[in-house]
C-alpha cells in the first residue's frame, strides 16, 4: 500500500522525521492558528493538532486540521475517546478525511478532572486500542464498527501514544504491542527526560519486534524553567524529570537563560534518542511555546526538512 | 451493597421548610449497613431536623420510622395507615426506595434524604469503595477479578493509560489505586499475564444503562 | 427548665461532685446534673436529644483514659461529643455548646472551676476568615 501522507512517506524511506505540536486556541481565533503555523512551517514534517488537550475546551481538532491543510501544512489529527462515542468518532473521521486529513493519533484522552469542565460526563465508549482497530477496519475493510460499508475511501496513517514512564512498566511495553496488533503504524511517546527508562522501554519493545512494523517517534518537551520541571515531577503522573536536568535548569537562572538551557537540554535528548535503534523520529511538544521549535530543530541539526517530490 | 451518604442537613431543611408534619422513613437493608439511612441515622437526622425546623416553627412534627426494605412494596405497606397524618415523607433509603415510596403512595410527597452513591463494599471503618458499575455483562473473569469498568477512571478495557504512577491513579492518587496495577499484580500472581495480549474488542454497552433502563423477567419464578 | 446539662460518669465526675458538695458547694441553678453509668455508653443521640428538649449547652465529664473501666469508653465519649458538635453545627448550633472534659474522683477543685466556667456566657463565635 502506498503512503497516504507525507509523514508516512518520510518514515517509510527512513528519514528521521519531526513532528511538532500545535495547541489550538480556546475559541475560533484563526489568527492564533495562522501565527503558530508561521512558527512551525518548514521546521517539521507534520503538525499534531491536540484535541481538547488536558480536557480544556478549544477549537476542534478537525476544524484546525482542515485549516492546516488549506495552508499547506500536514496535520496529525489527535482524537480522544473522552469526548466522543463510536458514532461521533467515525463521523468526525469521515469529515476529516473528506477535508484532506491523513494522519490520525488515537488517544484515550486526559481525564476531565484536570480540565476546565471537571463536572462534565465523560464518554470512554471505546479505548484507544479499540479506536485504532476501528479506524483500521474503516480503512482496510471499508466497514464501520457497526458493520456497514463506508461510502468512500478512508486513507489514513494511524498513530497511537505510549508512555514509557507510566506504570506498570511491563504493561506499558505490552500495550505498545496491543496497539501494534490493533493496527497502529506510528507511535508518539510521552515526553522523555529519563533516558535510562526510555532506553529500557525501547529495548523491550524492540525485543518484541514492534519497530519493524511501527515507527516510533520519541516525544520531547523543552522546559521553560526549573520550576516547570519541579511542577511536572510533583503534579504530572507518568512523566519524570531526573535530578541532573532539574539542577541544570536551576543553574541556568531565570527567563531567557533558562529557556535557552531548556532548548539545549532538549536538543541533547534528541541527539541521544536518534542513536537508539527503532526510533524513527522525534515529536516536539512545545506546549504554548511554539517559538521554541525553530531554535530547537536548528540546534539538533534537524533542519532543513526534506522536500518530497511531486507524487512521492 | 448499595452505598449512600446523607445529604447536608441544610439541604434537607430547605426542602422541608414548607412542611409541618414530616415522616422520616429509614430502610434497614443496605443503607443501614453503610450507616446512612438505618434506624440510628433516622433518629439522628430527625433530632437534627427538629432542632433546626423547630426554631422558626415549634409546631413542626418530625416522626420516625424504619422499614425492612424500602425497595419492596410489601414491606412499605405498614406505612399506609399513618400517611394521612403527614404532609411529606423524607425517605432515608437509596434512590430505589425513594422511588418505590413515590410510586406506591401516589398522593404522598417524597423527598430523598440520601445521595445514593454506588455499589460497593466497606474498606474498614467509615470507608466504602465502589466495585461494580452494573454494566450487565460481567467481564471480571477476563481481568483476574478486578473490574476495569468500575475501577479505572477511564473505564479502559485495554489499559493502563499513561497516568498510572506507583500503583496510583492520577485522577486522585491519594484515594484511588490504578485498576490496571491491581489487574497486573493479580495476573502476575496467577501466572496469567498472557491474557493481556488479547485485545478486548469494543464493549457492547447495550446491556448497561446506556441501552436504556433495564428489566429482568424470569418465567421460572413467576 | 434549666438551660445547662452536665453528663457525668458515675466513677469519676459524680464522686468528685459528691466530694465538692460535702464542702457545702451547691450546683448553680442553671445546671442539671445527670449521672452516666459509664460515659462510654454515651450516645450521640443522647446529646442531640438534650438540645431537642431545650438544653442550650452540654458538658460531658468522662474518666481519664487510663481509668476507664470499659477500656476505651472515655475515648468513645470524646469521639461522640466531637461527632455531636459536628452534627449540631450542621443545624446552626455553636459547636462550643458541647464540651468534653476528663476527670478523676479526686478532682473536686477542678470540677468547681469547670462548672463555674461552664455557666459563663460563651465567647462570641469567631468570624469566618475572609478570603483575601
Amino acid at each position: 500500500m502506498s503512503p497516504v501522507s507525507r509523514l508516512q512517506s518520510l518514515l517509510e524511506r527512513r528519514e528521521f522525521t519531526v513532528s511538532a505540536e500545535l495547541g489550538p486556541p480556546k475559541g475560533p481565533n484563526i489568527e492564533v492558528i495562522t501565527t503558530k503555523i508561521g512558527l512551525l512551517r518548514g521546521m517539521c514534517d507534520a503538525v499534531n493538532v491536540t484535541d481538547n488537550q488536558t480536557a480544556i475546551v478549544r477549537i476542534s481538532s478537525a476544524a484546525t486540521c482542515a485549516l492546516l491543510v488549506q495552508q499547506g501544512i500536514e496535520p496529525i489529527m489527535q482524537m480522544t475517546c473522552r469526548d466522543r462515542n463510536r458514532l461521533a468518532i467515525q463521523a468526525d473521521l469521515f469529515g476529516a478525511v473528506a477535508l484532506g486529513v491523513r494522519n490520525l493519533l488515537c488517544l484515550s484522552g486526559d481525564h476531565q478532572v484536570f480540565g476546565n469542565h471537571p463536572t462534565a460526563k465523560n464518554v470512554f465508549d471505546l479505548d484507544s486500542v479499540q479506536m485504532i482497530g476501528m479506524v483500521k477496519r474503516l480503512r482496510d475493510e471499508g466497514l464501520t464498527l457497526g458493520g456497514e460499508p463506508v461510502d468512500g475511501a478512508m486513507p489514513m496513517f494511524i498513530g497511537g501514544a505510549a508512555n514509557p514512564f507510566g506504570d506498570p512498566f511491563e504493561l506499558q511495553v505490552l500495550r505498545a504491542l496491543k496497539k501494534a496488533n490493533a493496527g497502529v503504524q506510528f507511535i508518539q511517546t510521552q515526553c522523555i527526560y529519563d533516558m535510562v527508562r526510555f532506553r529500557e522501554w525501547m529495548k523491550r519493545v524492540t525485543d518484541l519486534g514492534i519497530p519493524e512494523h511501527v515507527h516510533i517517534l520519541a516525544g520531547v518537551m523543552p522546559l521553560k524553567s526549573a520550576g516547570a520541571a519541579r511542577y511536572i515531577n510533583n503534579n504530572v503522573a507518568g512523566i519524570y524529570v531526573p535530578d541532573p536536568i532539574v539542577k541544570r535548569m536551576s543553574a541556568a537562572g531565570k527567563g531567557q537563560k533558562a529557556r535557552d538551557e531548556g532548548i539545549r537540554i532538549t536538543a541533547e535528548i534528541i541527539e541521544q534518542v536518534r542513536e537508539i535503534p527503532g526510533v524513527h523520529g522525534v515529536h516536539i511538544m512545545a506546549v504554548e511555546w511554539e517559538e521554541a521549535v525553530q531554535p530547537l530543530t536548528e540546534m539538533a541539526g534537524l533542519l532543513p526538512r526534506p522536500v518530497l517530490a511531486e507524487g512521492e | 451493597m448499595i452505598v449512600a451518604e446523607r445529604k447536608p442537613i441544610a439541604e434537607l431543611t430547605s426542602r422541608l421548610a414548607p412542611y409541618r408534619r414530616i415522616l422520616v422513613v429509614g430502610c434497614n437493608t443496605c443503607v443501614a449497613v453503610c450507616s446512612a439511612g438505618g434506624a440510628k441515622e433516622v433518629a439522628v437526622t430527625s433530632a437534627l431536623l427538629r432542632i433546626a425546623l423547630g426554631r422558626e416553627h415549634p409546631e413542626t412534627r418530625v416522626d420516625e420510622t424504619c422499614v425492612e426494605r424500602q425497595c419492596e412494596v410489601e414491606m412499605n405497606a405498614e406505612l399506609a395507615p399513618s400517611l394521612g397524618n403527614y404532609e411529606v415523607i423524607l425517605s432515608m433509603a437509596c434512590g430505589v426506595g425513594v422511588q418505590t415510596l413515590a410510586e406506591q403512595f401516589n398522593t404522598a410527597v417524597v423527598i430523598p434524604a440520601l445521595n445514593t452513591k454506588f455499589m460497593g463494599r466497606p474498606e474498614g471503618l467509615g470507608e466504602w469503595s465502589e466495585r461494580c458499575a452494573g454494566c450487565g455483562n460481567c467481564v471480571l473473569e477476563r481481568y483476574a477479578g478486578v473490574c476495569p469498568i468500575t475501577r479505572c477512571s477511564k473505564n479502559l478495557l485495554n489499559g493502563p493509560c499513561g497516568g498510572s504512577a506507583n500503583g496510583r491513579c492520577e485522577v486522585d492518587p491519594e484515594r484511588l489505586p490504578c485498576a490496571w496495577q491491581l489487574i497486573y499484580d493479580r495476573w502476575v500472581a496467577l501466572g496469567q499475564l498472557d491474557r493481556y495480549l488479547t485485545n478486548e474488542p469494543a464493549k457492547d454497552w447495550s446491556s448497561s444503562l446506556h441501552g436504556g433502563p433495564r428489566r429482568i423477567q424470569r418465567e421460572d419464578i413467576r | 427548665m434549666k438551660p445547662y446539662l452536665v453528663l457525668g460518669c458515675d466513677r469519676s465526675a459524680s464522686r468528685a461532685l459528691a466530694d465538692l458538695c460535702r464542702t457545702g458547694y451547691v450546683l448553680p441553678d442553671e445546671v442539671e446534673y445527670r449521672t452516666l453509668p459509664c460515659s462510654g455508653s454515651l450516645d450521640v443521640l443522647y446529646i442531640l436529644r438534650a438540645f431537642e428538649q431545650g438544653f442550650e449547652r452540654v458538658l460531658v465529664l468522662s474518666c481519664n483514659d487510663d481509668a476507664c473501666r470499659s477500656l476505651d469508653g472515655s475515648r468513645r465519649a470524646a469521639q461522640r461529643s466531637a461527632r455531636a458538635r459536628t452534627l449540631l453545627s450542621e443545624v446552626g448550633v455553636n459547636p462550643r455548646c458541647v464540651s468534653f472534659r476528663q476527670i478523676s474522683p479526686t478532682m473536686a477543685a477542678d470540677l468547681c472551676i469547670w462548672l463555674d466556667e461552664f455557666v459563663q456566657p460563651l465567647p462570641a463565635e469567631a468570624e469566618p476568615e475572609k478570603a483575601e
